[in-house]
C-alpha cells in the first residue's frame, strides 16, 4: 500500500511540473506520436481552408513567418527577424537562409509573395491580408509587404495556420483561384514545415514524418506523426483511457472532459486556445420585432441565468465570457454581467411596451445549428417563460438549413459560436461591423448596427499603439456589453488531452495549429 | 374468446389507464414539462419528484404524463393514415384485378424496397419537424402491409359465392368492394392495424431520438433523445421513458395477439 501512495504523489508532482511548463533538462528524440483529428480532413493546405481540422495537419505541413508564445509575443519562426516601418505602411520579413520545402527547392521571398497572394484569393478570412496590396521581393531572402494602410492584425496573421507557405513551383502551375482545388492539396504535398506528409486517408488517419532537412537545426524531435481520424467523441475519450492516443486537441463536451481528468495518467487543460478564441453566445436578430428594442435585449439577459449555463450545461469546464474577444486575448476587458434578475427583467420588458396580455408578453423563436447545443436552447426557453416570454424552438433539418436562416435574418434569437481567430480584425469586427451584414453564416448576421462601433473598429484596426488600440477596444467591448447585438454566456471549453508520455505539448495561443516540432515522447 | 385470453386482457386493463393517463393527464399533474421546476439530475423520489429531474430540471413525471399523448395520438394517427392509404391501394388492387392490380402493388413493392426508417427521416428533413409531418411521414411508409393483407383478403373473397350473389343481384363495385367484401375482410385488417399502432409509437420514438422532432412538443422518444448523453450520470432519465415505450408497445402487441385469436375462425373454440 505504502508504495503505492508513493508512486500517486510522485505522479502528481511529475504532472505538477509538467502543467507549469517547466521543461525538464533535455528531451528525447525519435518516437511516433498518435493524435487524434475530431473530423474529417477537407483540405490539407492550410493557406487556402480555414478550420481546426486543417490547422493541425496544416501547421505541421507548412511554416509562416512567425510563431507565438504562450504570452501572444510573435517569435522567428520562417522569418528570422521582421521590421515595420513607422508610417506601419510596409513590413519587412528577413527569412531564414537556409529554408527548404520537402522537395529540397529553397524557400525564397517568391514563395512568400505567391502564398500572400493565394491567400488573398482563396482564404475565406478576407481581413487579414486586404490591406497588403503588393510584395516586393528585393532579394530571395527578403519579401517587402506594401499596405494601404497600418494593419497591425498582420502579426497574428503572419502565424499558426493563418500563412501557410506554399511553394511556388508547385501550386503556382495555373490560375491562383485553382490552388482551392489543387490536386497535391491532399497527395504529394510539398510543404515547407516540420513535418512531411507519408499518407492522407480521409475517414482514416493521416501520417506524417519527420523531414529531415526542416530549417531548425535538430527539430522536430518526433519521428512521426500519426493523426488518426475519430469523429465520436466518446471512442476518443475510450483511446485517450486506454492510451491509444497519446495527445489530441479540441475536446469540447464537458462530460467528456471531466471524465478524462479523473485519469491519472492524463493532463486535461483548457489552456492554449487564445488564439482560436471559440466562445458561446446567444445570438439577437437586431432588425426585427421586439429584439430590435435593446431593453427586450437585456430583459432577456437578465432572465438568462449564466449561472446555470456554466453549472450544470458546462458542468464547470468553460469560463466566463463577456465581451465579445475571447477572455485570453490581451485585448480582453471584462464586463458587467447580467445578473439573473427576474423582476429588473419584467420591468425592462414594461417600459419596452410589451405587459403581460392573458399570460404571455411576446412569443419569439429560437434556433440552433447543431445537435450539440440544443440544451442551452431549450434552457432559454425554460428560462425565458419566468418572463412570460414564450419561445418556439426551431430545430433545423441540418447544418446549411440553419446557416440559410441566419444569413438571411429569419431568427429572432439563435445560439452560435463564433471564433476569434486570433487578432480581433480577423474573427471579432465580422459580428460587429455594419457594412459586414452579409449573406453567409458568421457575418453580422444580427443586423447590428452603431455608428460608434463601426468608427471604434475602424480606428483600432489601423492603430499601431498597442496602448492606444487597447483604449479603442475597452470602449468598443463596454458598448456591444451594454446594447447585447449577442448575449455572451461563455467560452467554448475546448481542452488539450494528452498522457504523461508527451511533453512539450502545444499549449500557446493556437492549440494545435501550431508546429509541434519541441514536442517528444518520454518512452 | 378475447376475454378468456387472461394476458390480452390484462394488457387491455394496462392500455385503458394508460389512454385514461394521457386524456386526463394534464389535469391530474399540470407541471409544464418544458418548466425547470428543480436542479438538475436529482433522483427519482427525492425532493418530493416521483420520477427525479433532467439535466435542466425538468420534472420527468410530467414529461412521461404530456409525452404519452403525443406518442399515443401520433401512433393512432399514424395508423389510420397508413391504414386509410392500405385499405385503399389494397381493396383496389384485390377487386379490379388486371393492369390495376399490376400498377398498384408495383408501387406498394417500391414503398416495400425502402428503408422505412431512412425514408421517413428524409421525409421529415425535407417537410419539416411537425407533429403533422411526422405522423404522415410514418404513414406514408408503413401502409405496405396493410395493402398486401388487403389484397389477399379481396382475392378471397371476391369468389365467393354470397359475393357473387349480390354481383348478380346487380350491386355496383362500389357496393361490393365496401358493403359486401371489405366488412368480411376486416378481421386480418384490425388485428394489423392494432400492431401498426405499436410500431407507429415506436417509429416516433425512433425519429426523435434521431432529434427529428418537433422540439416544441414533449413525447417519450424526445426525452429519451435528449437525455441520452447523459445516460452515464442520469440513467433513469433514459431508462424510465423507455420503460414506457417498451409497456405501451408490449401491450398492443399482446391486444392485437387477443384479437387475432377472437377474430381467426380456425382458432375459434366452439
Amino acid at each position: 500500500m505504502k508504495y503505492s501512495i508513493k508512486g500517486i504523489v510522485a505522479s502528481v508532482a511529475l504532472s505538477a511540473v509538467m502543467a507549469t511548463g517547466v521543461i525538464a533538462e533535455g528531451h528525447k528524440t525519435g518516437g511516433t506520436l498518435v493524435t487524434v483529428l475530431g473530423s474529417n480532413v477537407r483540405n490539407l493546405n492550410s493557406a487556402v481552408q480555414s478550420g481546426i481540422v486543417t490547422g493541425y495537419p496544416g501547421a505541421q505541413l507548412f511554416a509562416s513567418p512567425m510563431r507565438y508564445d504562450e504570452n501572444w509575443e510573435p517569435q522567428p519562426y520562417l522569418a528570422e527577424s521582421w521590421n515595420v516601418s513607422d508610417d506601419g505602411l510596409t513590413v519587412t520579413l528577413n527569412l531564414v537562409k537556409n529554408a527548404k520545402f520537402h522537395d529540397g527547392a529553397p524557400i525564397t521571398s517568391e514563395d512568400i509573395a505567391f502564398s500572400v497572394e493565394v491567400i488573398k484569393a482563396n482564404h475565406p478570412f478576407k481581413s487579414m491580408f486586404a490591406p497588403v496590396e503588393s510584395v516586393d521581393t528585393p532579394d530571395a531572402h527578403t519579401a517587402v509587404l506594401n499596405l494601404s494602410k497600418p494593419h497591425p492584425a498582420l502579426m497574428l496573421a503572419m502565424s499558426g495556420q493563418l500563412m501557410s507557405i506554399i511553394p511556388k513551383h508547385i501550386y503556382g502551375d495555373g490560375e491562383i483561384t485553382d490552388v482551392k482545388t489543387h490536386p497535391r492539396n491532399n497527395e504529394n504535398v510539398v510543404g515547407s514545415g516540420p513535418f512531411k506528409l507519408v499518407e492522407f486517408k480521409n475517414g482514416e488517419h493521416v501520417i506524417l514524418e519527420r523531414f529531415d532537412d526542416f530549417f531548425i537545426e535538430g527539430r522536430p524531435y518526433l519521428d512521426r506523426v500519426v493523426m488518426r481520424i475519430i469523429t465520436d467523441p466518446a471512442a476518443r475519450a475510450i483511446a485517450y483511457e486506454n492510451g491509444e492516443i497519446h495527445m489530441g486537441a479540441f475536446e469540447s463536451l464537458p462530460r467528456i472532459i471531466n471524465r478524462l481528468k479523473k485519469v491519472d495518467t492524463l493532463t486535461v487543460t483548457p489552456d492554449g486556445y487564445g488564439a482560436i478564441g471559440p466562445i458561446d453566445w446567444l445570438a439577437m436578430n437586431t432588425a426585427k420585432g421586439p429584439l430590435s428594442d435593446v431593453r427586450v435585449r437585456k430583459a432577456i439577459a437578465y432572465a438568462v441565468d449564466k449561472n446555470f449555463i456554466h453549472k450544470a450545461l458546462m458542468q464547470g469546464t468553460a469560463s466566463d465570457s463577456t465581451s465579445g474577444i475571447h477572455p485570453d486575448s490581451p485585448f480582453y476587458v471584462a464586463q458587467d454581467g447580467y445578473d439573473v434578475d427576474l423582476e429588473k427583467s419584467a420591468v425592462l420588458l414594461d417600459e419596452a411596451g410589451f405587459p403581460v396580455k392573458d399570460g404571455s408578453r411576446m412569443s419569439l423563436t429560437i434556433d440552433f445549428g447543431w445537435p450539440g447545443v440544443k440544451p442551452q436552447v431549450e434552457y432559454v426557453k425554460a428560462a425565458l417563460k419566468k418572463v412570460n416570454i414564450d419561445v418556439e424552438v426551431r430545430a433545423s433539418a441540418d447544418f446549411p438549413t440553419w446557416a440559410k436562416k441566419m444569413g438571411t435574418g429569419d431568427f429572432d434569437m439563435s445560439w452560435d459560436t463564433v471564433f476569434n481567430w486570433g487578432d480581433p480584425v480577423i474573427g471579432v469586427h465580422r459580428t460587429y461591423d455594419s457594412t459586414n451584414i452579409l449573406k453567409g453564416v458568421w457575418s453580422n448576421t444580427q443586423s447590428y448596427s452603431n455608428a460608434r462601433v463601426d468608427e471604434l473598429m475602424a480606428m483600432a484596426a489601423v492603430e499601431t499603439d498597442i496602448e492606444k488600440r487597447k483604449a479603442l477596444y475597452t470602449e468598443f467591448q463596454e458598448i456591444i456589453a451594454d446594447e447585447l447585438p449577442v448575449y455572451h454566456t461563455n467560452t467554448l471549453p475546448y481542452h488539450t488531452v494528452f498522457n504523461d508520455k508527451v511533453k512539450n505539448a502545444p499549449m500557446g495561443i493556437w492549440g494545435t495549429s501550431t508546429p509541434i516540432d519541441t514536442v517528444w515522447l518520454d518512452e | 374468446m378475447f376475454r378468456g385470453n387472461t394476458a390480452a386482457m390484462f394488457a387491455l386493463i394496462v392500455l385503458g389507464l394508460i389512454m385514461l393517463c394521457a386524456i386526463l393527464g394534464p389535469w391530474i399533474y399540470p407541471t409544464d414539462p418544458f418548466d425547470m421546476v428543480w436542479a438538475p439530475f436529482s433522483p427519482p423520489g427525492v425532493d418530493g419528484f416521483l420520477l427525479g429531474t433532467d439535466y435542466l430540471g425538468r420534472d420527468l413525471l410530467a414529461a412521461l404524463i404530456h409525452g404519452s399523448r403525443v406518442s399515443i395520438v401520433i401512433g393512432l394517427a399514424a395508423a389510420s393514415v397508413s391504414i386509410v392509404i392500405g385499405v385503399t391501394v389494397g381493396a383496389l388492387a384485390g377487386f379490379y384485378l388486371g393492369w390495376v392490380e399490376e400498377l398498384l402493388m408495383r408501387i406498394t413493392e417500391f414503398f416495400q424496397v425502402l428503408p422505412t426508417l431512412l425514408f421517413s427521416m428524409v421525409i421529415v428533413a425535407l417537410f419539416g419537424a411537425s407533429l403533422p409531418m411526422i405522423t404522415l411521414a410514418i404513414g406514408v411508409v408503413s401502409w405496405t402491409a396493410v395493402a398486401r393483407v388487403t389484397r389477399s383478403e379481396f382475392l378471397r373473397i371476391r369468389e365467393l359465392e354470397y359475393v357473387m350473389a349480390s354481383r348478380a343481384s346487380g350491386a355496383t363495385n362500389s357496393k361490393l368492394m365496401f358493403r359486401v367484401i371489405l366488412p368480411n375482410a376486416l378481421p386480418p385488417i384490425i388485428v394489423q392495424a392494432a400492431l401498426m399502432v405499436g410500431s407507429a409509437i415506436l417509429f416516433e420514438a425512433g425519429l426523435s431520438f434521431l432529434g427529428l422532432t418537433d422540439p416544441n412538443v414533449v413525447s417519450w422518444g424526445q426525452v429519451i433523445g435528449s437525455n441520452r448523453q447523459y445516460i452515464l450520470d442520469a440513467s433513469y432519465t433514459v431508462t424510465i421513458p423507455g420503460l414506457a415505450i417498451f409497456v405501451t408497445v408490449l401491450c398492443i402487441s399482446l391486444v392485437g395477439d387477443g384479437l387475432n385469436d377472437a377474430l381467426n375462425p380456425k382458432l375459434r373454440s366452439r
